[in-house]
């Protein structure tokens, strides 16, 4: 169990900052971030929701190694690869053990492999989408297709506000710390302490709800003055604040060759 | 010149409160002045400005009788959008002001949203104007204080309000960024700008400010000259407000019928000529002697990983000695490490290479709440500390994990203490700042700490509370306790200190007494040290270190025949 | 307008209850995202959501953008800024948060009740747990082509399936959900509301007859329809699932989706008529955030 201790000890929820920040923000100049939203988005649509409908398994072969491909150019954090491999292996993992138990064997749940591998391929379709778009982008992207301004809005505040919010919200379970008492026992498995610092998490919400209710106080009044309110959804605001989007010939490129490369698979097989 | 801004017999009530905020208050202010309205908590200041931006009555729904005017726009018939391109208004927590992630953006957020095409212009040189073009590109969370302050100013700027109108600037920065706003706004004002600052520094009001609007409890008192003001004592102690030191001190003295001094130059030719001259004083050294080690940190390096993923060194082999019962200043400016070090002593954060010993004991072994039994932090922003519903139940918390017996009485006494007791069930993230911080160090208190570490205790208080904490402050030294005090606050340096340490960069730049420290020029320049008032003319007057107004007043009046 | 009084504050005051849900539950999901799991077997013991946050707000505030909120803090929190947004899956979970966490609220009259304080915080997480609980199976059937050829794979899911969902409601449902939102709610009401300019809410609150009325009538249509939907296929593949069914045979297995799709779309609809109407009511524009 020292394997806990030294865990915790690296994992110090300074790192743990760092990191998410560095996950929110870090933004590497690869091929696809020079690309229009649109161009992302309608590519999206077409490997992110078709391969749900493909039984072939050499298109879906060749898809995923499409996408790794992608996933490599994006350049995704190591930590969103890590959470994705993991979460589909124990999906499919707890599927796998209780299919057999009601009586199928190892052979037949081959089909289930291959939904893993669809879901994979979804799922790094939209990670090579998503993480390619800085959020700047992405709400942009958004607004252009029709979604309300709040929602575009909502997410630069966010970006704006996070590390506000996990700052005071580390300053609060701090404090709960260095005025509690952890208990004495470690319990089976660190469960007491388990058990103590998610009571920890849950009461830390109780102040930062009254001081983030302030924040959004002043938040509204300062978008009444600047006059947001009015400006969200308002044509003139939407076209100033789009101007800057345009199509490329490396978006219709991009879109055509991958397109093509679909065809082919599905041709070939 | 016009009345550019004009109430008359404007009242309003707050909705669910009982009595009025704002009493018939009839005013006008004419176009181009510098207005700093001044008066103790509660007393109207920031309601009045609500309304001045229309804020009262389109958005807080209220009771609202009476008539405002802004540049002849009656404040009831156009809407805040519109009233934003005549009036603008930065927060107390401005902060909160600032909403998209980046700073060109934000300053360009009005314009655009107004739908204004040439927005990005705007921003740009709202953002030229307060000098902090440079920082166009950063993420809102890279900047410091005083340039957050700056751009909430940029953000609106970008519509060119005629009239801007500032909320306790000094409240949430150091001296030294205040002063840097304070400039700017004159900068504005000479620009022609009609410039409204809530302010309860009267050094800063004397300084800057042309006239002065004094409100006591929802009422216009007076609305004068700066100095009409400043020299009615009687009517700013009704306003509840502190008129500046220098004023204080020679009105103390009364020696002569020259109007009083306001500002530390007028002081300086005021008391100047009653001085026989005095010969060089020498400081008197007689560092203390005391042998028992309370922290010790031996080759302590510190660094962390900024999100450009560079390090950031704060502490390289870093060596300090502090001794039991010693009260120790920590000075600054900000990244200079002094929030890290007192980190580093409560457990938070670990230190890459060296030992830290707390009271002989190695402390790298020891989790924060072990560290706690003896070691209290008090943080710089009170709230943060604030993790049950009540002050009671909030300064009993750490003796009740404990299951301290005499839980209820020693709660008791603490809360007579820090003069708390009439609040106890209140929700101490909803008092006013003085007894936020009260409650703070009563906490703080009632952990009966061997060590206590103090993040800027007298940080965003206004003169009152201040002069409070100030008492409590000197009432907190026991024999054995060790005090470590971070602050900008240098005149609770030379007031409250027995050794003064300057960090620069992560290094001591100056480790003595705080008399020492008034001499050393290089150091003071280094670490952007800002003196208090007294200590500055005590300086220029030649005179001997007087660490407060007393001290003053008794010296002059044995230099003065 | 008196029976409304609860619903009716100002356009700025729903945008403060839209950004204080969504900063908040939009920031507690990052740390639930970090949290470890355990397994004991195939059974998770998760902390899957902090629920208490928006079931609390919804219960104090304006329950419709106060789920509005959640869960747009949860998508852009705990999915765009991780690097994870799943893009068009994530409208499933918008919807069903959304939803569980609105009618939690609306069923809550008297936050001092504690009866109801505890009924709407089960009632919103078994809701927003049964609604991902058939979206999750339909999946697999869908995704998995010959699903009969599999022995024991329809059964798996569907008690995998029906395990986490008991799993996270009495798991994360009591403990994440029931107890804080217990605690919280009577600390935070009367308290918070000044915060943000309002005047809490009233106990004696008389809520429209349609307030009532709908809401709970328009869940119990989707419960019962996404239910019968799924009894329905159940029954006509007796656990063997045939893709011999006459509307497969014709329009190939695409059909399904449409039909998977159908009480998602009826959510959809439910929750845009109420925002509608809402809407309408405040004449104030705000409605555009759906």
């Amino acid at each position: 169990m020292d394997v806990v201790k030294t865990l915790t000890d690296k994992l110090s929820i300074e790192q743990v900052k760092i990191e998410l920040l560095n996950t929110a923000y870090g933004y590497h100049h690869t091929f696809l971030q020079r690309l229009d939203p649109r161009t992302l988005f309608l590519w999206y649509l077409v490997f992110g929701v078709v391969p749900f409908f493909i039984h072939s398994t050499p298109v879906l072969i060749g898809l995923a190694a499409f996408l790794v491909v992608l996933t490599i150019m994006a350049k995704v954090s190591p930590l969103i690869i890590f959470i994705l491999t993991l979460g589909l292996l124990t999906q499919g993992g707890s599927y796998l053990i209780v299919g057999l138990f009601f009586g199928g064997n190892v052979t037949a749940m081959l089909p289930l492999l291959k939904l893993t591998l669809k879901l994979s391929v979804i799922s790094m379709a939209s990670i090579v989408v998503f993480c390619s778009m800085s959020p700047e982008k992405l709400s942009d992207g958004l607004l252009k297709i029709g979604v309300p301004g709040q929602v575009s809005f909502s997410i630069g505040y966010a970006y704006r506000m996070l590390p506000t919010l996990v700052e005071e919200y580390h300053h609060i379970f701090l404090s709960y710390r260095l005025r509690g008492k952890k208990p004495a026992k470690k319990g089976l498995f660190y469960s007491r302490h388990l058990f103590y610092y998610i009571k920890l998490l849950i009461k830390s919400f109780y102040p930062l709800m009254l001081s983030v209710a302030k924040r959004s106080r002043t938040m509204v009044e300062a978008l009444e003055s600047k006059g947001s309110l009015y400006g969200f959804n308002h044509p003139k605001v939407k076209q100033l604040k789009l101007q800057h989007l345009t199509i490329k010939r490396r978006d219709v490129l991009f879109f055509s060759l991958s397109i093509s490369y679909f065809i082919a698979l599905i041709w070939l097989s | 010149m016009t009345h550019q801004l004009t109430m008359t017999d404007v009242t309003f009530t707050y909705p669910g409160q009982n009595s009025p905020q704002l009493k018939n208050v009839t005013l006008s202010i004419k176009e181009g002045t510098f207005v700093a309205i001044m008066g103790g908590n509660g007393s109207g200041k920031s309601t009045l400005c609500k309304c001045l931006n229309g804020l009262i009555p389109h958005y807080y729904v209220g009771d609202y009788a009476g008539k405002t005017t802004v540049n002849g726009h009656d404040t009831t018939k156009v809407s805040v959008s519109e009233l934003s391109k005549h009036v603008g208004y930065v927060y107390q927590d401005f902060e909160n002001q600032l909403v998209s992630p980046r700073v060109l953006d934000d300053a360009c957020f009005a314009p655009l949203h107004f739908g204004l095409s040439d927005f990005k212009r705007r921003g740009e040189r709202a953002l030229e104007l307060m000098a902090i073009s440079h920082l166009k590109d950063r993420y809102i969370w890279q900047l410091s204080g005083g340039q957050k302050h700056l751009l909430a100013l940029s953000g609106i700027l970008s519509l060119d309000p005629d009239i801007i109108i500032v909320d306790e600037p000094v409240s949430q920065l150091d001296p030294f960024h205040a002063e840097v706003i304070y400039k700017q706004l004159q900068a504005l004002h000479q620009q022609g700008k009609t410039v409204i600052v809530i302010e309860h520094h009267a050094s800063f009001v004397a300084r800057y400010a042309e006239e002065v609007i004094l409100m006591c409890e929802g009422e216009v008192l007076a609305h004068t000259p700066v100095r009409e003001a400043l020299e009615n004592d009687a009517l700013l102690s009704q306003a509840g407000v502190y008129p500046p030191e220098v004023t204080m001190m020679a009105r103390a003295m009364h020696w002569h019928d020259q109007p009083l001094p306001l500002t530390i130059d007028e002081a300086e030719s005021y008391f100047k000529p009653l001085l026989k001259q005095v010969e060089e004083n020498k400081v008197e050294i007689a560092p203390e002697e005391n042998n028992d080690v309370a922290v010790q940190l031996q080759g302590v390096s510190f660094h962390y990983q900024s999100l450009e993923k560079t390090t950031h060194q704060v502490f390289d082999q870093l060596d300090l000695t502090l001794y039991q019962g010693e009260r120790v200043a920590l000075i600054g400016n900000n990244g200079a490490g002094k929030s890290t070090l007192m980190k580093l002593l409560t457990g938070q954060m670990k230190p890459k290479a060296g030992q830290i010993e707390i009271f002989n004991e190695d402390i790298s072994q020891q989790s924060p709440e072990q560290l706690a039994e003896y070691v209290t932090y008090i943080h710089q922003n009170p709230e943060h500390m604030f993790i049950d519903d009540s002050v009671e139940k909030d300064i009993g918390y750490f003796l009740k994990m404990r299951h301290v017996k005499d839980l209820d009485q020693r709660v008791a006494r603490l809360l007579e203490r820090f003069d708390l007791t009439s609040l106890k069930s209140r929700d101490a993230r909803l008092l006013s700042g003085g007894q936020m911080r009260r409650t703070s160090l009563a906490i703080g208190e009632g952990m009966s700490p061997k060590l206590l570490l103090l993040d800027e205790p007298t940080a965003t208080l206004d003169m009152a509370a201040k002069q409070h904490v100030k008492r409590l402050m000197q009432s907190q030294t026991g024999e054995e306790k060790t005090i470590v005090m971070a602050t900008h606050d240098v005149s609770l340096v030379f007031d409250w200190a027995s050794r003064v340490i300057v960090l620069n960069n992560g290094q001591i730049i100056f480790d003595g007494l705080p008399e020492q420290l008034v001499g050393d020029y290089h150091v003071l320049n280094k670490a952007g040290i800002i003196l208090p008032e007294i200590v500055e003319l005590s300086r220029r007057l030649k005179l001997p270190l007087m660490k407060n107004q007393q001290m003053f007043i008794d010296c002059l009046q044995r230099e003065v025949m | 307008m008196n029976t409304h009084q609860r619903f009716t504050l100002t356009q700025s005051q729903k945008m403060m209850v839209f950004i204080l849900s969504m900063s908040l539950y939009g920031l507690s999901n990052m740390i639930t995202e970090l949290i470890p799991k355990f397994y004991l077997g195939p059974i998770e013991l998760s902390v899957e959501y902090f629920a208490f946050i928006p079931l609390s707000l919804a219960m104090i505030f304006h329950p419709l953008y106060a789920a509005i909120g959640a869960s747009l803090g949860e998508v852009i929190f705990g999915e765009i800024m991780l690097g994870q947004f799943g893009g068009i899956g994530e409208l499933e979970k918008f919807i069903a948060f959304s939803l569980a966490i609105f009618i939690a609220g609306v069923s809550v009259r008297n936050p001092e009740n504690k009866k109801q304080v505890a009924l709407g915080a089960m009632v919103g997480v078994i809701l927003h747990q049964f609604i991902s609980m058939s979206v999750d199976i339909l999946k697999v059937w869908v995704g998995v082509e010959e699903l009969e050829a599999v022995e024991g794979l329809a059964e798996s899911v569907v008690v995998i399936e029906g395990l986490a969902f008991l799993n996270d409601v009495l798991f994360s449902g009591i403990l994440f959900a029931l107890l804080p939102t217990l605690y919280l709610v009577p600390r935070l009401y009367g308290k918070i509301e000044p915060l943000l300019g309002m005047k809490p809410r009233k106990n004696d609150l008389q809520l429209g007859l349609s307030d009532i009325v709908t809401v709970p009538f328009v869940l119990a249509t989707v419960v019962l329809g996404s239910l019968s939907f799924l009894f329905e296929y159940l029954s006509e593949t007796t656990f063997g699932w045939e893709w011999e069914a006459p509307l497969v045979d014709r329009f190939g297995e695409w059909i399904v989706f449409p039909m998977m799709a159908i009480p998602v779309i009826v959510a959809l609809v439910v929750v845009s008529y109420l925002v509608k109407r809402k809407g309408r009511k405040d004449t104030d524009g705000y409605s555009e955030v759906v």
